[in-house]
């Protein structure tokens, strides 16, 4: 690997202190003067037509200041998918119907939050029910209820994908594996409850403080939702508690905070409840996999088909870009010479679906690692070689969907297989012992233009000053992964500076260039580092100039800009100081400040990604053969996210992505009847905590991506995704028994185990 | 929306002036320990009292005693952390302190209480089946003066109790464990280590060499209070314990049992684990008590 200074380095996070400390400020720690609070009123029924509001009551509580419903606003449809305006199915606030249990009717905002609470208990609204549709099955079937009228069948969104000869491979094939999967929803579950802060000017221009992941995004859907123009608005992302895909849209309480804040002259904050983000809040998508993949005797694939229904819920939200994902990734990690793809997004009414950390590979790609486990065991192959026999390799390309120009995905592989002690494991563990593996690849940001944003990807402005610091300027959101560290780090290292020396302005509409997609799809490392490399290059291309007139160097010099120092790489000392030169190239130029900007917008690389991630994780459990219960002993991961630019950050997103999976796969799990959610707090919605957490190795795999700034690539999204299959196969190596519907819960082992064969002749084992 | 509604907050110096706050404000007043559950109820929108009479201040109640006539006695106030930690409760009755450290999480124990977790009578807590099984007994102060209830004739159904109006647990007592008796207490749930029980069963057993002299068995979760498993006792009182024994036992007490399923686990589940939790603890139970 090539050694940096500052990049690859354990250099502490920009934020630590001030969370540590706890004077970091979010959203909901702010107050302005006069500021009202706000709160939603929720739907209490799946599906129903609204007949009458009455907010005359409400309005009369001294107190309230503002009362809305769909009526008073402009009545303006929204969704990210904004190129295809069709799938634009949400209104801030209802309109005529209502789709799921939580979607939002009407708003107030009071002087304090009891008034503001007392009021929604005075709005009266008259449904007129109708009846539901709450799974995929039911939804697509003929006569079903329809939850919105432009799309009679339920579907919204259909992705299809096709190359090689899909029958004929089959055909051809020794082995060939049919199986249906299911997963289930599950919730980002952020430690941060959205919130959101609206303020409107003497000139009516909007300034909305949130908790988000897409400050532009936020902006432009603002902006046409109020009939406003987008530069009319500013949107400041405070510190914020996470988001892992729940936060990447504009959502109905930024639309009423501003709203509102227009309507009234005064500020108004929104924030919601935990028990509001469980009813009410995005989830991952629940799926239903139909995967048929095929093999020849000796483990080599053929071909694979699959079909997928997502349960999206009652509005799109991002379950477009999922239901593409979850086909991209069904082709991903290993070589399929033919591969057919259809992506279903079915609506129901439930909560939508969204983005949830993999974007729909952690689901399509527990289908892959699955089936491959079961291959493997049914064709007597070990399944690390199957994979290995498999796996792409640097420089496969699939035609519209990925070229991968880095993969260390056959040395993860080999690396997992000898820090678990792989072989010896799969042999000798003992009873109610299993090990078990399972992969993934992720985007490093998307490509597809979904959005239509007619600016660059990413964008950074770089100011360099005469006492040798800079001042960074983009529109990244750093939601606490650590992109405002990660995008100084590289800053510091085109520029020789020290982090020290550098400012940074992030996530500010109104501050920070034009534009950014914002924090989703492990995009920030790849598509912001390079912007900001382009803007520092144009920087040192000045300062390289100047210090070369001022020595008289020979043009073929190669110039440096490292320690603080400009100079000619092989005449270190015809050079000068970083801040000397600033000031020299300024006084040049009439003393204009020295500032550059860069973009990145992908180019050349299909339709999903730039650079993609590899990575394999091994999995050790004890299952409890009475009980059911599984504890992970431990975690191997082996991953390949190209050059590291901060080791502990990417340790940091491994230990939350094991929790999570860990979550995802054993506990975690929305229990619904019908469309209404029953557990909406913590005591009962499953999520692991510090003392569940195994202990766990992790090695990283050396390649260098050339796409990415200093050959970076993702590290955020993909580890979420090997868990669930890592562990379901040492489930199945300990106990025999095979899930193919997540969660895995002890009640599905034992009943899975009192079906094996042997059970039903053998009595089971005394503890 | 968790907020807590307006309340006035009384706090009492001794316990004949928290009964008589009780008796003035009657149904509008709830007493308060740690108020682990209380303030979560109030702001879950479950009750809404108009007075909370806080029994902090009422010296002594927080004592934790051990006397090796009379036993333990573990007062109203006294914490689940500190009971958890207890040297003597460490010591004499390990289940006891075991059954303290596994109720919720570091938080709630340096709030909550023993007594406020029996007293809020949910068929899941930790602390009931433990003491029940040791024959553990209320003291209890009212308008009427003091008395002395069984924990075993306390718990009436999720939420209720035996006690009367203006009526407060002011300690549990527990007995001086007889010779050779072992103790055992297990629960699951579908977080790993750090969860509310989905199921669970303690026992006391008092050995004889091989034999089970005497046996009470609880399990919890598993229907509207803790229940006593009367019959798979019977299957073991005066026997020698084997694991065809066991078995017969864990699926009497299964029998025994109504388990319904919840959020937390089906009934099916439950019932299940009931035999398996009744051999589990049975075995360990009476390996203890053979020291």
């Amino acid at each position: 690997m090539k050694e940096y200074s500052i990049v690859g380095k354990h250099v502490p996070r920009n934020d630590a202190r001030a969370k540590a400390t706890g004077s970091a400020l979010y959203t909901d720690d702010m107050k302005l003067p006069g500021m009202l609070h706000g709160r939603l009123l929720r739907s209490p029924l799946a599906h129903a037509r609204i007949v009458r509001i009455d907010t005359s009551r409400a309005e009369s509580l001294p107190g309230v200041r503002c009362v809305i419903t769909g009526e008073d606003t402009p009545k303006v449809k929204y969704g990210n998918w904004r190129l295809f305006p069709d799938t634009q199915d949400e209104y801030p606030l209802a309109v005529d119907k209502v789709r799921f249990i939580g979607d939002e009717v009407a708003a107030v905002a009071a002087v304090d939050l009891d008034t503001a609470e007392e009021a929604l208990g005075l709005i009266e609204v008259e449904y007129e029910e109708l009846p539901g549709v709450f799974d995929v099955d039911s939804a697509i079937r003929e006569g079903a209820p329809v939850l919105h009228d432009y799309c009679p069948n339920n579907v919204s969104v259909n992705r299809k994908i096709q190359y090689g000869d899909i029958d004929k491979a089959f055909a051809e094939s020794d082995y060939v594996r049919e199986d249906v999967f299911t997963v289930h929803a599950v919730s980002p579950a952020y430690l941060e409850p959205c919130s959101a802060m609206a303020q409107s000017d003497l000139d009516g221009r909007i300034t909305l403080w949130t908790s988000t992941q897409v400050p532009y995004i936020v902006q432009c859907l603002l902006a046409s939702t109020l009939k406003m123009r987008e530069n009319d608005i500013r949107v400041i992302k405070p510190y914020v508690g996470g988001g892992f895909g729940g936060k990447m849209e504009l959502r109905a309480w930024e639309f009423c905070a501003a709203f509102m804040a227009r309507k009234t002259g005064r500020p108004v904050k929104f924030t919601l409840s935990r028990e509001e983000e469980f009813l009410a809040g995005r989830r991952r998508h629940a799926m239903k996999l139909y995967s048929k993949v095929g093999f020849k005797k000796d483990g080599t694939l053929t071909g694979k088909d699959l079909r997928i229904h997502l349960d999206g819920g009652a509005y799109n939200a991002m379950g477009p870009t999922a239901t593409f994902l979850c086909g991209n990734f069904g082709a991903m990690l290993y070589r399929y010479p033919s591969y057919r793809f259809l992506g279903e997004h079915v609506y129901t009414n439930k909560p939508p679906a969204s983005a949830m950390r993999g974007f729909g590979a952690p689901q399509s790609i527990f289908a892959t690692e699955t089936q491959m486990n079961i291959a493997a065991e049914e064709l007597g192959i070990d399944p690390i070689e199957i994979r290995i026999k498999n796996a792409q390799v640097s420089g496969d390309e699939i035609p519209e969907v990925a070229t991968v120009s880095s993969c260390g995905f056959i040395e993860a592989l080999e690396k997992a297989a000898e820090m678990s002690g792989w072989k010896e494991k799969r042999k000798s563990l003992k009873d109610g012992r299993g090990i078990g593996i399972g992969c993934y690849s992720f985007i490093s940001g998307g490509v597809f233009n979904w959005f239509n944003t007619q600016y660059p990807f990413s964008a950074a402005e770089v100011r360099v000053f005469g006492d040798g610091t800079a001042h960074l300027l983009t529109m990244a959101a750093d939601i606490g992964q650590g992109c405002d560290t990660v995008l100084k780090q590289i800053l510091c290292e085109e520029l020789g500076l020290k982090m020290e020396d550098i400012r940074i302005t992030s996530a500010d509409t109104a501050t920070t260039p034009q534009a950014d997609l914002g924090a989703w799809g492990s995009r920030l490392t790849l598509m912001n580092g390079n912007a900001i490399v382009e803007a520092a290059r144009k920087i040192k291309a000045q300062l390289f100039g100047t210090v070369s007139a001022k020595y008289n160097l020979n043009v073929i010099y190669d110039m440096e800009c490292k320690n603080g120092r400009v100079y000619p790489a092989n005449k270190p000392d015809r050079g000068m100081s970083f801040a000397e030169a600033v000031a020299m190239t300024q006084k040049a130029n009439r003393g204009e400040p020295l500032v550059a900007f860069g973009y990145y917008t992908p180019r050349g690389k299909g339709l999903v990604t730039p650079a993609f991630s590899f990575g394999a994780q091994v999995a050790e459990v004890e299952v409890d053969k009475q009980t059911g219960i599984v504890e992970v002993k431990k975690f191997w991961t082996a991953h390949d996210c190209g050059t590291v630019v901060n080791p502990k950050a990417v340790e940091g997103q491994l230990e939350g992505a094991i929790q999570m999976g860990l979550g995802y796969t054993l506990s975690e799990q929305f229990i619904m009847d019908g469309g209404k959610t029953l557990n909406t707090h913590f005591l009962d919605y499953k999520m692991p905590n510090a003392m569940d957490m195994p202990p766990s190795e992790v090695a990283h795999i050396d390649t260098y991506e050339p796409e990415g700034p200093m050959g970076a690539k993702e590290a955020g999204e993909g580890l979420a995704i090997p868990t669930a299959p890592a562990i379901a196969e040492a489930v199945f190596h300990a106990t025999g028994y095979r899930c193919r519907d997540l969660p895995i819960t002890p009640e599905k082992i034992l009943n899975g185990m009192e079906e094996l064969p042997q059970a039903k002749s053998k009595p089971a084992a005394r503890k | 929306m968790m907020r807590l509604s307006h309340f006035d907050f009384l706090a009492p110096a001794t316990i004949e002036e928290a009964v008589g706050l009780l008796q003035s404000k009657g149904a509008d007043a709830r007493l308060m320990a740690g108020g682990t559950d209380l303030l979560m109820k109030i702001k879950l929108g479950a009750i809404k009292p108009g007075f909370i009479i806080s029994l902090k201040k009422i010296g002594g109640l927080d004592q934790i005693s051990f006397d090796p006539t009379t036993g333990l006695t573990i007062g109203a106030t006294a914490l689940l952390a500190d009971v958890a930690d207890h040297p003597d409760i460490l010591k004499h009755y390990p289940t006891v302190a075991q059954a303290a450290r596994g109720t919720a999480n570091v938080q709630v124990r340096n709030m909550g209480t023993v007594i406020g977790n029996l007293c809020n009578a949910s068929p899941a807590s930790d602390n009931a089946p433990t003491l029940l099984a040791m024959e553990a007994v209320l003291h209890i102060a009212g308008p009427e003066g003091k008395r002395k209830l069984p924990l075993d004739q306390f718990f009436k159904g999720p939420g209720m109790t035996a006690l009367k109006p203006s009526e407060i647990v002011t300690a549990v007592g527990v007995p001086v464990l007889p010779p050779n008796a072992g103790t055992a207490y297990i629960s699951l749930s579908a977080r790993g280590k750090l969860d509310c029980t989905a199921v669970g069963a303690a026992v006391m057993v008092t050995m004889s060499g091989d034999v089970c002299k005497d046996i009470r068995l609880f399990v919890a979760s598993c229907g509207p209070t803790p229940l006593r498993a009367v019959k798979a006792e019977e299957i073991i009182r005066g026997k020698q314990i084997s694991d065809d024994l066991l078995a017969q036992a864990g699926s009497q007490a299964s029998q025994e049992s109504r388990p319904i399923t919840d959020l937390r686990a089906s009934g099916e589940y439950r019932t299940k684990m009931i035999s398996v939790l009744t051999e589990r603890v049975i075995t360990e139970a009476s390996k203890k008590a053979r020291g």
